[in-house]
């Protein structure tokens, strides 16, 4: 019987599973298999221990093509261009990346000089200005064929946003003389002006489509012949879609791991009430924080990812190089410092005992009692705080302080780096995190939320179950979506509301061929008159489109210019296909839970505090700070006024009493 | 560094450190998202920043070099006004804190209660497309007293105690030929000032008053260490260097630059005696811009993660002549001193440096400024090129050196605001210097105008190449054109419909024996 949706995400270091159905919430964990991720994903099956004919849908989270960009290991890729502009994508926007040394570069493009052809044509505001002159799209096309092993193209012409007329020409004339080639013409993929961001994303959707479409195919195979179902693919808009569409349009999948979270994280916290969220995903070597707003995540268009700019829907999350693993140190000036040098897993913070000699956050949190001493780590790592506390007093040592101190000031500088991580997804776009609850997973995230909230003047925190798993069971209640996007650039007075609707109709008409019937949603682009930023409001009602508008600046900017004129810049079609989202219950504990003391450093003070298995734990089970929980994957440090308890849907409550 | 209070910890020294350059690159944000020309919105041709009530510089956000340092001055330039709270004082008298005219400059005064003293003084500085004078732009290039370059605003408050000063503004816009869009800058320079107040009283409630005074003078300390550390490890010793300006707008001659540079233990003397007098044409440099460019060669020296403050700066000494091109007296033209000049004077104090450590080749060393107006439009824009290369490896292609990295004006967004259409932009391939590591090349940036209008270019290395180092050959140098004619560096000229600008820009210097490639 089929009635498990499975999400199955593959990480770094682990491949998730989580699976849904009949009231039953099933998970597994496997390492994860870097060199074909697909065979992970059949472990993770596997490990399940579900029966194929009891799946009924499968959606993955992968991080092959941002890791294809990260590495520059993606496709050897031409470049089809207008004559006279060959080299858009090497001058960017003409910014060094370091204002101060004299000696960095911008990364690479992703297309070499001598793979960048152009063809004589040019289109302008107002339309064709020199003809396409096909003689030379073909002397292109065979310059493509001499360079031997190009696997794929991107054609990317000027105004193709609003003329697309010469680019589907050329992309015709190269699709029948080189029929094996992948192509990416920019009119497809990114129908927006602006031809640097326009080119650079076309050209990784192009770099990125083939090693995506062997990785979809090779999976769907394995699938296959285990009697599974085809999977969908997350994309960065934290929307799933299938995998021929994935393959096509790889560029859409460059955030497809940390999106599956923070969908996860969205829906858990519409279980539990709390529709505004900052969600905080602490890992060993990095952290992810997110909004979330209404209950979902929204998604921003201005991502850069491994230097090169994807202008497509993202869910908006910022990532900083601080984690459990960052390494503290004492700089030339006297400060302490953390990060952004990482132990990694190998060898790890100090506390390993693997040899890693340099203090980290993690040692800290175990100098502090936080982590227990002696805890094992996937069954291979013995916590040891005698090699933390070693570790400390050498750091403490340069810097006048002894262990105790320094390891609170690491994990206070870095509570504040998360602090400046969480402000720029909030303070700077007009939220205010006291307004909201904060959602706090991986493995050391629970560990820092309260003195993380605490700096913020935020009073909710909420710690899932599923807390290390989220990816996954993000993936398993995924919507299916499709983003589809029409320039049009004029003033708002001047647009004809006829012509907007032709325009919402074509999209419309367009999701709905590729969709089972899908809720739509409309949005706009607008800007005043001159700016060159825009902002996206809801376009359901075009009468109150400005009004709209000039609320949202405000609220993002401060200010409002009631009376300028304003500009619609692109209309915006969001298609979804609901998944049935299943129920969580958690059932009250079978006895009084007991709790453990341990002596943990609580402001300065040494103090017994009790300490909380979750899995003793059940719906209505109160905790007080200070206490620990100690959950499957990760351990949550209660620190004093604040106290809470775990609600139906199984996840920790926290609240802060001043 | 004598009122010193209780020093901070280590810990508290890094937070604070890290917590106040949260709050300029805030301010830098909120500047950048709500302002109306592209000028400032793409292109980032603006800076943010905090100083203590003494007028020293704590963080700034960092978009513009030419900034660096300078934003000081025009603090200090306002305290001279008595300022009280709820006051925004509007500058950008180059010769009263200011650098040059476009550049206007908000400076508030922080305060953590209504009745409080001054703690603080938040600073945004915003390059405008146009602020009057004799062309579109105002950036002429052939001016010679300062009023043909636009209005000139000494220190006055566009806020009075809370309250709008609407009759000043009347003034400004009564003098711009872009009004609308002039306000709308303005305003967004407000809302960042008013951010920088609300964000330092959270800061002083979370971590309480004591600690962030104290963390003022720390951080400026812990930056003054390190900086004194980097030179004394500088073999002391009297380095001497030379370069020139090729013409000021108004003659085609090289105007020399001398520069001797004297490290002395751990400080840092900087002499321009020797430099040419006052010009006649723009190129000139108020003391505040001269200053600006020696901070630059030092910052460069300098590891990535010091904190940019006033700190940097005490190790540093200026002597500038005065009435000097390099430190000018109203009212001389001061527009292309402060992007142009600036350029070489960062150059020559390198190539100075580069006898007592390692410096990289130099880059082209001009920012290429691009005016074009007409009646009610106005363009500006400056043009990257060859990066310098170094023993790293080569020099970046089209790209900002030195004083500016603004951004470059989409070819799209360009044709969709202005009467005028890109002929050709791509690079200029080996125009950047020979060597084992090669220098970055130029671009060729052709622009036709479709509309009657005034172009003003000022540009400089169009005669001399940036040079290479260690063996590498220099970059090649720039060229401007106006159909087929070869316009000097600096030019201003009327245009008609169908006339096209060529710019082709400088090439980087190369690094190294070629042959060891």
């Amino acid at each position: 019987m089929s009635e498990f949706r499975l999400g199955v995400d593959v990480g770094g270091t682990f491949t998730d599973l989580v699976a849904i159905g009949g009231g039953r919430v099933i998970t597994a964990k496997v390492p994860s298999t870097p060199a074909d991720q697909s065979k992970g994903v059949v472990d993770a099956i596997e490990a399940s221990g579900l029966d194929a004919d009891a799946i009924s849908a499968l959606a993955h989270g992968m991080t092959v093509a941002t890791n294809a960009l990260l590495e520059r290991a993606g496709a050897k890729i031409a470049l089809i261009t207008t004559e006279g502009f060959r080299d858009i994508l090497e001058i960017g926007r003409q910014n060094r990346p370091a204002l101060y040394d004299l000696t960095q570069r911008p990364p690479e493009p992703l297309v070499a000089r001598e793979h960048r052809f152009t063809v004589r044509e040019r289109t302008g505001r107002d339309g064709v200005i020199t003809p396409l002159d096909e003689a030379s799209v073909d002397v292109a096309i065979e310059a493509i064929r001499a360079a031997g092993d190009i696997e794929a193209v991107a054609i990317c012409l000027l105004f193709s946003f609003e003329y697309p007329e010469h680019e589907i020409a050329v992309a015709e004339r190269v699709a029948a003389a080189l029929p094996d080639l992948h192509i990416s013409r920019s009119s497809a993929v990114l129908p927006e002006f602006r031809e640097y961001e326009r080119f650079a994303t076309t050209t990784a959707n192009a770099y990125l489509s083939p090693r995506l479409n062997r990785y979809l195919d090779n999976l769907a195979r394995h699938l296959e012949s285990a009697g599974l179902p085809e999977p969908t693919v997350m994309q960065s808009s934290g929307g799933v879609i299938d995998i021929a569409s994935a393959a096509a349009n790889a560029a859409k999948c460059v955030l497809s791991g940390p999106a599956g979270g923070v969908v996860g994280a969205a829906w858990l916290g519409q279980l539990s009430g709390e529709a505004d969220m900052l969600t905080f995903d602490m890992g060993g070597t990095s952290t992810d924080v997110a909004p979330i707003a209404n209950g979902e995540a929204p998604t921003t268009t201005d991502s850069i990812v491994a230097g090169v700019p994807i202008k497509l829907p993202m869910v908006n999350v910022h990532t900083v190089s601080a984690g459990g693993g960052s390494i503290a140190w004492a700089d030339a000036g006297g400060a302490l410092r953390v990060g952004p040098a990482s132990a990694g897993a190998e060898p790890g913070p100090a506390a390993y005992d693997l040899g890693g000699e340099r203090a980290t956050v993690t040692d800290a949190n175990v100098f502090m009692g936080h982590i227990a001493n002696g805890t094992e780590l996937g069954g291979r790592v013995v916590i040891s705080r005698e090699r933390a506390a070693e570790a400390l007093e050498h750091l403490g040592s340069e810097l006048s302080l002894d262990a105790e101190a320094t390891a609170r000031g690491i994990i206070d500088v870095a509570n504040t780096e998360m602090a400046n991580a969480l402000r720029v997804i909030s303070v700077a776009r007009g939220v205010d995190p006291r307004d909201n609850a904060l959602m706090a997973y991986g493995g050391a995230g629970p560990l820092h939320a309260c003195a993380l909230a605490e700096q913020l003047g935020m009073t909710k925190i909420l710690v899932p179950r599923a807390s290390g798993v989220l990816s996954a069971l993000g993936l398993a209640v995924s919507d299916v979506r499709r983003d589809l996007t029409r320039p049009v650039l004029s003033g708002l007075d001047a647009a004809n509301s006829a012509t907007a609707e032709a325009l919402y109709d074509d999209m419309i008409a367009e999701a709905c061929a590729e969709l089972d019937q899908p809720d739509i949603e409309r949005t706009a682009d607008l800007r005043y008159r001159g700016q060159s930023f825009e902002l996206g409001v809801a376009a359901d009602d075009w009468d109150a489109l400005a009004e709209r508008f000039h609320d949202a600046h405000e609220t993002r900017y401060g200010y409002a210019m009631r009376d300028d004129p304003i500009e619609l810049v692109n209309l915006r079609v969001t298609a979804r296909v609901a998944v049935d989202k299943p129920e969580l219950s958690e059932a009250a504990p079978e006895h009084e839970p007991e709790a453990d003391t341990r002596a943990v450093l609580v402001d300065g003070d040494w103090r017994d505090i009790p300490v909380y298995a979750r899995e003793e734990l059940g719906r209505g089970s109160r905790v007080v700070g200070p206490a620990i929980v100690e959950f499957a994957e990760t351990t949550c440090m209660v620190r004093p006024n604040w106290h809470g308890e775990i609600d139906a849907a199984g996840t920790l409550i926290l609240e802060h009493s001043a | 560094m004598s009122d010193s209070q209780p020093t901070l910890d280590a810990i508290t020294l890094s937070i604070m450190a890290r917590a106040l350059a949260g709050i300029a690159e805030e301010m830098g944000a909120v500047l950048i998202r709500g302002a109306y020309s592209s000028n400032i919105k793409e292109r980032r041709d603006c800076s943010a920043a905090l100083t203590d009530a003494n007028g020293r510089m704590i963080c700034q956000a960092e978009h513009i070099p030419v900034h660096l340092g300078a934003m000081q001055d025009s603090v200090l330039a306002v305290i001279e006004k008595n300022p009280v709270p709820g006051d925004v004082f509007m500058l950008n008298d180059p010769f009263a804190g200011g650098n040059h005219l476009p550049d206007i400059t908000l400076v508030s005064p922080i305060t953590l209660g209504d009745d409080d003293e001054i703690l603080a003084y938040a600073v945004t500085r915003a390059h405008h497309s146009d602020i009057g004078g004799m062309r579109p732009g105002s950036m002429p290039a052939d001016s010679r007293e300062i009023y043909q370059e636009g209005l000139v605003i000494p220190p006055v408050r566009l806020v009075a105690a809370g309250l709008d000063n609407d009759e000043i503004m009347s003034i400004v816009l009564a003098n711009v030929r872009t009004p609308d869009v002039r306000r709308g800058d303005l305003r967004a320079q407000l809302a960042a000032n008013h951010r920088a107040g609300v964000r330092l009283r959270e800061l002083a409630e979370q971590r309480g008053e004591p600690t962030l005074r104290a963390a003022f003078t720390d951080v400026l300390a812990y930056t003054e260490r390190w900086t004194r550390h980097v030179i004394a490890e500088l073999p002391d010793g009297v380095y001497r260097a030379e370069s020139e300006i090729e013409g000021d707008g108004v003659t085609l001659d090289d105007i020399p630059i001398r520069v001797a540079v004297t490290v002395e233990g751990d400080a840092l003397h900087v002499d321009f005696t020797g430099t040419a007098d006052a010009v006649a044409g723009n190129v000139n440099c108020p003391l505040t811009v001269t200053r600006a460019a020696c901070y630059f060669a030092l910052r460069t020296l300098l590891p990535a993660d010091v904190p940019g403050n006033a700190g940097a700066y005490a190790p540093v000494s200026l002597h500038a002549p005065e009435g000097s091109f390099v430190n000018a007296r109203r009212p001389s033209a001061v527009v292309a001193g402060n992007v142009e000049t600036s350029q070489r004077l960062t150059d020559t104090v390198l190539l100075a440096l580069g006898q007592a450590t390692e410096v990289p080749a130099q880059g082209q060393g001009t920012m290429n400024n691009l005016i074009i107006g007409g009646a009610d439009w106005s363009y500006y824009e400056t043009l990257g090129g060859g990066q310098g290369a170094s023993r790293a490896g080569p020099g970046a292609s089209g790209r900002h050196v030195g004083m500016t990295n603004t951004l470059n004006t989409p070819v799209e967004a360009f044709e969709l605001e202005y009467p005028m259409r890109v002929a050709r932009y791509e690079l200029a391939y080996d125009t950047g210097g020979a060597g084992q590591h090669r220098g970055g090349d130029g671009f060729y940036r052709d622009i036709e105008v479709l509309a009657p209008a005034t172009l003003s270019l000022i540009s400089d290395r169009r005669r001399h190449g940036p040079a290479g180092r260690n063996g590498g050959g220099n970059g090649q140098p720039g060229e401007n054109r106006l159909n087929d004619e070869l316009l000097p560096a600096k030019a201003s000229r009327q245009l008609e419909p169908g006339d096209v600008i060529s710019v082709r820009t400088p090439g980087g210097g190369g690094w190294g024996e070629a042959d060891k490639r």
